[in-house]
């Protein structure tokens, strides 16, 4: 393990007064630090990662014999629509953005994200959006719709609770969190890397983040225009998805998988980026072919707003949309195996070291091609129609979603957790971990590859004995289980590492970037001097000045501290900090926040008489949050405070 | 690393704005005055869309100063803006209900 | 409305006066922070209109074939509603002079200017309440009839991103009346701005689309 000697930027600039306006718990609810609020959203996810698995469980008990009676038709429903539902917007997508909150920046040289008050109103509107998601369990039932809400099932006729209006509402609240995000990371990363980080020096984890910022605030959108047309839908009788009143249920599939094909990108591409930054650092090698895993992510971004469809084979849609649909499906599949194969030469001959990062960062290389290849199958609409609805694709995205991102995300987590807690986690405990969560998924998730391709049909709450499902069934669901053990001793390691684990060092894996050259956990303002870059791999410029390195194709390695001479002749003098200065802490996001929480309210029940007032008073509570947010801006205005 | 003192980007005389404005307004008359015509729909679609055009470009280039400005702002609206367009167009011929090419 | 911290390598000593701009905060890609992020927003919010337009353009078809279709050539009136669009396209004038007023320090015709944007701002809102009212009463609702739905729906929506635009610029007008030498107030005024022309041109495309063709 490397120890950095030398500060990587120019002048040292004297600390921020450490300012305690707040402190305890309320330190957390005015925090504009894009550190803790990446802690909140980690900690949120996994818990609402922990709730979406119980669902599972409860599933799979169910489905565990033919003909069983544990859960009843509709609550099962209401279980398949919360674990898909918790699991993409409520797991998944915060672990993804909390993980980059708290690494984006810190990778780049910054000392926060460029909206930090925006950034904390994220946060809160993902946790009341979630939690408005579950209220619904307590407000007549949760949704029993599928996470795709297909209608005219979401009609209130067919649907007559409001749970479906309270999926509306609480994504509509998630989303705004999401794309509020994500236009933060896009400005973030374009405009406030360090000097001399080019975007071509950029770590494969920022890209990634950005590509997936893009993706998302284009869209979220259509998502918002159905579900918002189907809150109208419910309450207003307009004609939108109703087929007796002249609407269209297909209209809803395109808005919804128009969004829904990019989501799983979104789920995807920053886990890619993660194990694009493990496989390089536990192989001792830099990553083969930066730029092309690069310009894949933004081909597959590109490419991802093009293949909608291919969710929709069995609809009807006619043979040129299917062929252009399927052809656009299959082309995908040439930059996602791009990727693959620059990881694997990432890996070949390079110095493996085996820690538990980079046992989830193969698993997930090695998972995410076989959930790939069923994916291509998929793309066929002929091998589609036998596919499409039965559990060979609840294989596939499994494969992809679990074996594919939580595998990334637990990868991630490993590798960054020493520099989030400040600890080492029990490499032991890890590894037994590691195990136990890669057999259990597959023993899980593989048999329905089989009973799919057997006839299974998804969606269902039961099924006859004697079909050819039953053994498989139970073999899934005991996968189940023991993968839920899989997760408690996660939960284990990272609590008792947290609690008694050795202190980490700042750079425990050796790593190329400058998040490793802070302490571990870094200070508010990250870094004593804003680092200066001077390659794809700043840290080991200063810890390995002297290593060899070509940095353009064609020319003749030279030493990196000779290249770091030439770098800063060529860029010259540049200007310094006089001064670090940080947001301050506030309550405004959370008021704005809450707002917009009881203003959604209103809107679900927006059809009961004298609900509008609650919308009224949201609003209200939602000026005053902007009112207090706009008074802070200039309380923290740099152009102000530089008078001092 | 960017570090330059950036003038004022696009900015034009108050006449400008003006005379921008009044051609805008001439557009949209134009536009309403067509419609009178009663000409083929064929015809008088395009004829619309590219009037639409013009005024769409001149608010955008010159009220939002897009024109001579960054191109990091000029991209942050085009991309957006074309995938817009497509998406339009491709529900357009999804819904067409042409036989074969959807539904 | 937030401000990115100052860790760039820019010199942030200036002095604020009401006369001269002042060195703008840049960022590595060169462009200030703020106004690339509401660009950005701007193209999230052009596929937002663009799925509600798409509706739209769908359902004319269908609402023209069915029975107890509403043809919207009968119910919309052309005059009034060109007068709308005169209006929020003037209202973009006036915009866009208060911020040239502004940047070069004339604070009377700023005030002028932007106050008119906000009042052309509120004239289109009455208008399109107006419009509205007479659609009801003449039996076009939003459960009417497929036109019904997804008209009141898109314009409805984009009445109220003017009236979010509107109260922005009010905002931004007693904001910048009140702390007249914040250095900050020629790119909030931008901004305001920004927004308010992508509410007119979303206008634009919803007159041609819905209105005339």
């Amino acid at each position: 393990m490397a120890v950095v000697e030398r500060p990587l930027g120019g002048v040292t600039v004297p600390k921020p007064p450490e300012t305690n306006e707040y402190a305890g718990w309320e330190s957390w609810l005015t925090t504009v630090d894009h550190k803790k609020i990446g802690i909140m959203y980690i900690v949120g996810a996994f818990v609402f990662f922990l709730i979406g698995g119980i669902e599972a469980l409860l599933m799979r008990t169910q489905l565990g014999t033919p003909n069983n009676t544990f859960l009843t038709p509709d609550v099962y429903n209401q279980m398949m629509t919360m674990h898909g539902t918790t699991m993409v917007f409520l797991a998944i997508m915060p672990f993804n953005v909390g993980i980059a909150n708290f690494v984006v920046p810190l990778m780049i040289g910054a000392r926060d994200m460029a909206f930090p008050r925006l950034n904390a109103l994220s946060i809160w509107l993902f946790f009341f959006g979630g939690l408005m998601l579950y209220f619904s369990f307590m407000a007549g039932g949760a949704p029993a719709v599928g996470w795709f809400a297909y209608a005219p099932l979401t009609m209130k006729q067919y649907s007559p609770t409001f749970g479906v209006d309270y999926w509306i509402i609480g994504l509509l609240l998630t989303g705004i969190a999401s794309i509020s995000g994500s236009l933060n990371f896009i400005v973030t990363i374009l405009n406030m890397r360090a000097p001399g980080m080019t975007m071509n020096r950029m770590p494969l984890y920022v890209w990634m983040t950005l590509i997936t910022s893009f993706i998302l605030v284009f869209a979220f959108p259509s998502l918002t225009a159905g579900q918002i047309a189907l809150l109208f839908d419910r309450h207003f009788d307009t004609r939108f998805f109703n087929p007796a009143q002249g609407g269209d249920a297909v209209l809803w599939m395109h808005l919804f998988w128009f969004f829904g094909h990019p989501e799983v990108y979104i789920l995807i591409l920053p886990t890619m980026g993660i194990v694009s930054e493990v496989l390089p650092t536990f192989s001792r090698k830099p990553i083969f072919g930066y730029a092309f895993v690069a310009y894949s992510g933004v081909a597959i971004g590109f490419l991802g707003f093009l293949v909608w469809a291919h969710h929709m084979f069995g609809v009807g849609l006619g043979p040129l949309a299917n062929a252009f649909f399927s052809g656009a499906s299959m082309l995908i599949a040439i930059p996602t195996g791009v990727k693959i194969f620059n990881w694997i030469a990432t890996m070949y001959l390079g110095s493996i070291s085996l820690k538990t990062p980079m046992y989830y960062a193969i698993g997930f290389v090695s998972m995410f091609i076989i959930g790939g290849i069923s994916g291509i199958t998929l793309a066929s609409p002929p091998i589609d129609l036998q596919q499409t609805d039965s559990y060979y694709v609840v294989a596939h995205f499994h494969y992809v979603l679990f074996g594919g991102s939580i595998f990334g995300i637990f990868a991630g987590m490993h590798y960054w957790f020493p520099k989030i807690t400040g600890r080492m986690y029990n490499e032991t405990l890890g590894k037994i971990q590691f195990w136990l969560t890669f057999l259990s998924f597959n023993i899980t998730f593989f048999p329905m590859h089989i009973t799919g391709t057997n006839g299974m049909p998804r969606r269902i709450y039961t099924y006859e004995a004697g079909m050819g499902w039953d053994v498989y069934n139970l073999i899934s669901t005991f996968g189940s289980f023991l993968m839920a053990f899989g997760i408690l001793v996660l939960v284990w390691n990272a609590i008792t590492s947290i609690r008694n684990g050795p202190p980490a060092p700042n750079d425990p894996w050796d790593g190329s970037s400058l998040e490793w050259s802070t302490p571990s956990p870094p200070p508010a303002h990250n870094f004593d001097t804003i680092p200066i870059v001077y390659s794809r791999r700043p840290l080991w410029d200063t810890k390995y000045p002297d290593l060899d390195a070509a940095f353009d194709i064609g020319t003749k390695a030279v030493s990196r501290r000779e290249k770091i001479e030439q770098e800063k002749a060529r860029m010259g003098e540049l200007p310094t900090e006089s001064h670090i200065h940080m947001p301050s802490p506030t309550y405004s996001p959370l008021i704005a926040a809450f707002g917009i929480l009881v203003a959604g309210f209103g809107a679900i029940y927006i059809s009961v008489p004298f609900a509008f007032i609650a919308g009224l008073i949201g609003l209200v509570i939602l000026g005053v949050g902007i009112f207090g947010w706009v008074r802070d801006s200039r309380r923290d205005s740099p152009y102000l405070v530089s008078q001092h | 690393m960017e570090m330059t003192h950036a003038h004022e980007e696009g900015a034009h005389s108050p006449r400008f704005y003006w005379i921008v404005g009044g051609v805008l307004a001439a557009i949209t008359i134009v536009e309403v005055l067509i419609t009178l015509i009663h000409l083929p729909h064929p015809l008088l679609v395009p004829i619309l869309l590219v009037l639409s055009v013009i005024k769409g470009a001149g608010v955008i280039m010159f009220f939002m100063h897009l024109r001579g400005d960054r191109p990091p702002y000029q991209v942050m609206f085009l991309i957006p803006f074309t995938l817009a367009v497509t998406f339009i167009l491709f529900f357009l011929l999804l819904f067409s209900q042409h036989v074969g090419i959807a539904g | 409305m937030s401000t990115p911290p100052t860790h760039t390598t820019q010199d942030t000593h200036g002095t604020p006066s009401s006369h001269a701009a002042p060195a703008p905060m840049l960022g590595s890609l060169g462009v200030d922070s703020r106004k690339l992020g509401v660009w950005a927003f701007i193209g999230s919010e052009t596929l937002f209109f663009a799925a509600l337009i798409t509706i739209y353009l769908i359902m004319a078809p269908v609402n023209m074939a069915r029975s107890d279709a509403q043809d919207p050539k009968e119910f919309l009136d052309i005059a009034f509603t060109s007068l709308l669009a005169a209006i929020l396209l003037a209202s973009s004038l006036t915009m866009v002079l208060a911020l040239a007023a502004n940047k070069r320090g004339d604070t009377r015709q700023f005030r002028i200017w932007h106050l008119a944007t906000v009042i052309l701002g509120f004239c289109f809102l009455g208008g399109q309440v107006y419009e509205f009212n007479k659609l009801l009463h003449e039996g076009v609702t939003l459960s009417s009839s497929l036109f019904g739905t997804s008209f009141f729906v898109l314009t409805g929506f984009h009445g109220t991103h003017v009236a979010i635009g509107a109260i922005w610029l009010l905002s931004t007008f007693f904001k910048v009346t009140k702390y007249p030498d914040s250095p900050e107030n020629a790119m909030d005024i931008e901004l305001a701005g920004l927004y308010w022309h992508f509410v007119d041109l979303v206008w634009v495309a919803i007159f041609t689309l819905i209105y005339l063709i």
